[in-house]
């Protein structure tokens, strides 16, 4: 710590320095960077901090309480969670949630990687995918605006099937649970194109040469399927799952758009129950404790593919 | 061989009539959104009559104040993106350039904030933007959009910092160079690829969003346009159809067409893990 010291141009040496005499040992300074670190972290952390987090555990709290955005919150314990369970209205929107995560896994997953398997090593390929992609970048009120006009009595579907004799078609957004299933499937008109091309991205990353070997040794079709490409794809099909897992569970504003949940609370998913309980009915205890479930469950379901996520190497 | 050639001409078939399948509803739209009031029938659904479909624009624009929402929308998507990539970048910075302690539970934190539903946080933001006034107002919309970006944001850049060698930055520091100068002159021109990759991702995102919009706004001003147009789907839905439709067609095009000329950024952003 001498004072006498002349080059104190590298950054350790100038913290040692103002580090002050009483310090005597001259321990080598734990971090040069640690305010500078600390100040390029803190807009995140705090934007993260109180928009995010801090609802989050104002909701977990209100969750306990009974509260209609008047006066105070009042503490009821778990009343609201018991009061969840008790209403129908509730288990009929858990069991359509469930139904979107397994129909949103089936079909556009599923589809999805029938696509990206036929236009692989394709002449013209690219092309053969673009009809799938061009709905993906719509916004789920836009795919409701299109397929409510499509599905609506005696309109274009009904039109169609009537050109083929079918004269008796259900009212296709009225009836539950058709109508769950009908806009399920209109999500999967919108879906397929992404897994599609995540597939595709996954096929393209297989090395060459143990699916040459295979051809030589005359696999094909769906032995090669089975014993090189979907092994390789694991990894990736994981991911592809997790994501549709999750992003089904939050399914809100298709619904939304298409049936409001209706008729009565048929069509509602869970979003949309948590939706109606807080801003349609004030409950917002009751509401808040429907977000925490969907929370819990989502998270639940987020682990399967987050540990995949976090030890992947690849960025963008 | 001649058997490897059939199963190409199946394979291009079988693409090719699923492809036009799925473009039905495509057609159905713009053959819908072109009629005029007039001549649209609901039971016609399938047979072009007349192409009135930028008159039809205009009068969805007039009807549900859309332009004041686009004009919103492009500030949302361009805006809070913008500032969430820096962000992101700045924490993906400390992190991995600056080794911030702790710099792995830190990270979790700001990534965590994506993991959870959006449900979870709609009736504080309601509730506290009611008392700040920052209910119904575009700053309101920006920092909310902007916060739900940053997550994101920072998991991309930490992966893409992580790629670049220590001794860059160590260089830099012993050319004197301040941190804020190094962040700004090496890091930030170094990972531009994957900046423009997570903006284009969160400003389609934004533009698409509906459930925000939808709790955190009212007027035609500063309502975002997805929710301005589920507003004119349930107002004029029955009685006029094809502008509904014609709406929706210039609702969705700025990201349809943003998609489809950058789709490779979409599927690398994809694979990482949004939505």
């Amino acid at each position: 710590m001498t004072s006498d010291q002349t080059t104190l141009n590298r950054p350790e040496e100038r913290l040692r320095r103002s580090s002050g005499p009483d310090r005597a040992a001259p321990k080598r300074p734990k971090d040069p960077f640690a305010r500078s670190a600390a100040g390029f972290i803190a807009p995140g952390v705090i934007l993260v901090a109180v928009l995010l987090y801090l609802p989050l555990l104002w909701t977990t709290f209100l969750s306990l309480t009974e509260y209609n955005g008047l006066g105070d919150p009042e503490w009821v314990g778990f009343a609201n969670y018991l009061e969840m369970f008790d209403d129908p209205g509730f288990i009929g929107s858990v069991l359509n949630t469930l139904l979107w995560v397994a129909g949103t896994l089936l079909v556009p997953v599923g589809i999805g990687l029938g696509v990206a398997l036929l236009t692989w090593n394709l002449k013209g390929g690219t092309w053969l995918r673009l009809p799938f992609l061009i709905p993906y970048a719509l916004s789920g009120i836009g795919v409701g605006v299109i397929w409510s006009f499509i599905l609506s009595g005696d309109g274009a579907l009904d039109q169609a099937l009537a050109a083929f004799g079918i004269q008796d078609t259900p009212r296709w957004l009225v009836d539950a649970p058709l109508n769950t299933v009908v806009m399920i499937l209109a999500t999967a008109w919108q879906g397929v194109g992404v897994n599609a091309l995540l597939f595709t991205i996954g096929l393209q990353s297989i090395p060459k040469e143990p699916l040459e070997a295979a051809r030589v040794d005359g696999a094909n079709g769906l032995r090669l399927f089975r014993s090189i490409l979907w092994p390789m794809l694991r990894p990736l099909t994981a991911v592809v799952v997790g994501l549709s897992i999750v992003a089904s569970l939050k399914t809100f504003d298709i619904v939304q758009g298409m049936t409001k949940g209706g008729p009565g609370r048929a069509s509602e998913t869970l979003a949309l129950t948590m939706y109606k309980e807080t801003f349609v009915n004030s409950e917002y205890g009751l509401g808040s404790a429907i977000a925490v479930f969907l929370t819990v469950v989502t998270l639940a379901a987020s682990i399967l593919y987050l540990r995949q996520q976090l030890s992947s190497k690849h960025g963008v | 061989m001649p058997f490897k050639h059939t199963a190409r001409i199946v394979r291009t078939a079988v693409l090719v009539v699923l492809g036009l399948f799925w473009l039905l509803p495509v057609y159905l739209l713009l053959v819908n959104a072109a009629k005029s009031p007039e001549t649209f029938t609901t039971k016609e659904s399938w047979i072009p009559t007349d192409f009135s479909l930028l008159a039809n624009m205009a009068e969805a624009v007039r009807l549900s104040g859309l332009a004041e929402s686009a004009a919103s929308t492009l500030l949302y998507a361009v805006v809070s993106p913008a500032i969430a990539v820096v962000v992101g970048a700045a924490a993906g910075f400390a992190i991995v350039a600056l080794r911030l302690r702790h710099g792995f539970a830190w990270f979790v934190v700001v990534f965590g904030g994506t993991v959870f539903p959006l449900q979870m946080i709609l009736l504080p933001l309601f509730d506290a933007y009611s008392r700040v006034g920052l209910f119904d107002s575009r700053t309101g919309m920006i920092i909310v959009y902007t916060a739900i970006s940053i997550p994101f944001s920072a998991f991309v850049m930490r992966n893409f910092f992580t790629g670049i060698a220590h001794s860059v930055f160590e260089a830099a520091v012993l050319d004197g160079a301040s941190t804020w100068r190094i962040f700004a002159r090496v890091y930030l021109p170094m990972a531009s690829s994957a900046l423009v990759a997570v903006f284009i991702l969160q400003a389609t995102f934004i533009w698409n969003d509906f459930l925000l919009g939808l709790v955190l706004s009212q007027s035609d001003t500063v309502r975002p346009i997805v929710t301005s147009l589920a507003g004119m789907q349930s107002t004029y839905g029955g009685a006029q159809m094809s502008t509904v439709l014609a709406g929706g067609l210039l609702v969705s095009l700025p990201t349809v067409v943003l998609f489809l000329f950058t789709q490779k950024f979409f599927a690398r952003g994809l694979a990482l893990g949004q939505y």
